[in-house]
């Protein structure tokens, strides 16, 4: 635990921390960005919902729907209780393959809810142009994050002096 | 308490199931997942967690009175999420290491408490006392004796007593506060040694010794221990409590310290004027911070749903 001080913020995905990269500040990786958890916590299960309302019937009488976009919303967060438990299984063997051993596993869980959220998001942008527009926004971010993390990785900005 | 011998105890509200996995949660779940499925997990305990819906619901009713009970219910959400945030950010605490932020008020109070030869501290079912524990040992360099109320499940205790040690780096060791006068005579004697120990004064768990107090206007029950003992070994109290503030950050408080004479003839009259004291700062308290007040069992009204 540390005294709170004002200090630069600290941010995990790479995108912020570029930009924090840019105006001088600290890139080192942390977790605790409230404003990061519930951006991109959101962002993820509005995602998951959408993808699955994909797959509800659409002509229902209006107590069926409003039922239907309650259920759905325990749906995803039953899916989201297998998902973390499916990733901890293809963790496990990867770990045992070689791969994902040097980093954290709720990191290498992170790359797997990246990967398959990418893929939902994808499949929404073959629905409605609102729909569509969540789907394109959640893809226009990866692709921004992942060209931060190439420059982060080939500025070193993330290492420590000295290493 | 029980052991877990029927299978299904373990999955109760209380049972070890739900501490085994928010440890296994905590190693798994990326950061971001936090906000959705705290709402998610609030929302089942909030229906399952019935006795303690209703308990924290009676308590509401007399920290507010006036507030409707639909306004209630919600309230009662707004503490089991929060309590969700707070099991959960001890176990990021015990397990990932990661930073957190506090900040203090009272400084002066917890130097001196830091000091200190022998004291008691104070506290109430609120915020995080794995973390308070274990930044207190970090900052001070001392070893803590926490006492706790029995939990329900003997597995869930032993687990509970495993986090909290570990969570303090072997500075902090861990008591149940049970009917029996053995811990009380060996408190006694780790006061008298100089150490410091930690009590709840806001619930009468068990067949504890109880006091009558006053507060909201109502009069409720506080346990009787920390006072005898403060009494008999001399030694200062300190109101301490520890708040979440927002994303892992925190608010440590510490209040001026309670003195427990010992004026000679009327042993209960002095024990009285501490207790009112006490009783003025955890009413401040629960009037700012209700919905950080995790009194799930009851042992703080007189009529009590589940009593």
């Amino acid at each position: 635990m540390n005294p709170t001080v004002n200090r630069d913020p600290r941010f995990y995905f790479s995108l912020p921390r570029f930009i924090a990269l840019l105006r001088g500040g600290d890139t080192r990786r942390a977790e605790s960005n409230a404003v990061e958890a519930w951006l991109v916590g959101l962002m993820m299960y509005l995602v998951h919902y959408l993808f699955f309302a994909h797959f509800s019937p659409s002509r229902l009488s209006p107590w069926l729907t409003a039922l239907l976009v309650v259920l759905l919303a325990f749906w995803v967060w039953l899916f989201w209780l297998l998902l973390l438990y499916l990733n901890s299984l293809i963790i496990k063997l990867l770990r045992l393959g070689g791969l994902f051993r040097t980093i954290p596993i709720r990191r290498a869980q992170s790359i797997l809810w990246g990967v398959c959220t990418t893929a939902m998001a994808c499949a929404l942008l073959e629905d409605s142009p609102w729909v569509r527009e969540i789907g394109a926004i959640w893809l226009v971010a990866v692709a921004l994050n992942l060209a931060a993390a190439v420059v982060l990785a080939l500025s070193n900005a993330t290492r420590p002096s000295g290493e | 308490m029980n052991r877990s011998g029927n299978w299904t105890r373990r999955f109760a509200v209380r049972g070890v199931f739900w501490r085994q996995y928010l440890d296994w949660a905590t190693v798994n779940m990326p950061f971001y997942t936090y906000p959705v499925l705290h709402f998610f997990m609030t929302f089942f305990f909030f229906f399952f967690a019935a006795p303690a819906r209703r308990i924290v619901l009676a308590h509401l009713a007399i920290i507010l009175p006036g507030s409707s009970r639909a306004m209630n219910y919600l309230r009662v959400f707004r503490t089991f999420h929060n309590y969700s945030w707070t099991i959960s950010e001890a176990a990021i605490h015990k397990l990932n290491k990661e930073e957190f932020a506090y900040e203090i008020i009272g400084a002066r109070w917890l130097d001196q408490l830091g000091a200190a030869q022998g004291a008691i501290v104070l506290t109430a079912h609120m915020g995080n006392y794995d973390l308070g524990a274990a930044l207190f040992a970090e900052k001070f360099n001392r070893e803590i004796r926490l006492v706790r109320a029995p939990e329900p499940d003997e597995q869930t205790a032993e687990h509970v007593s495993a986090s909290l040690e570990k969570s303090g780096e072997g500075a902090v060791k861990v008591d149940y506060n049970t009917a029996g006068a053995l811990l009380s005579f060996d408190l006694l004697n780790a006061l008298r040694l100089g150490e410091i120990v930690s009590l709840q004064g806001d619930l009468v768990a068990g067949e504890l010794a109880e006091i009558r107090a006053r507060l909201f206007g109502k009069e409720v029950r506080l346990p009787n221990g920390p006072f005898v003992l403060a009494q008999v070994s001399c030694a200062p109290i300190y109101p301490l409590f520890i708040a979440r503030v927002g994303y892992r950050s925190y608010q440590i408080m510490v209040c001026e310290p309670i003195a427990v004479l010992r004026s000679g003839r009327d042993r209960a009259a002095d024990i009285a004027q501490a207790v009112e004291k006490w009783g003025r700062v955890l009413e401040r308290l629960l009037a700012e911070r209700w919905d950080q007040w995790f009194a799930f069992a009851p042992g703080f009204l007189f009529d009590e749903p589940n009593r």
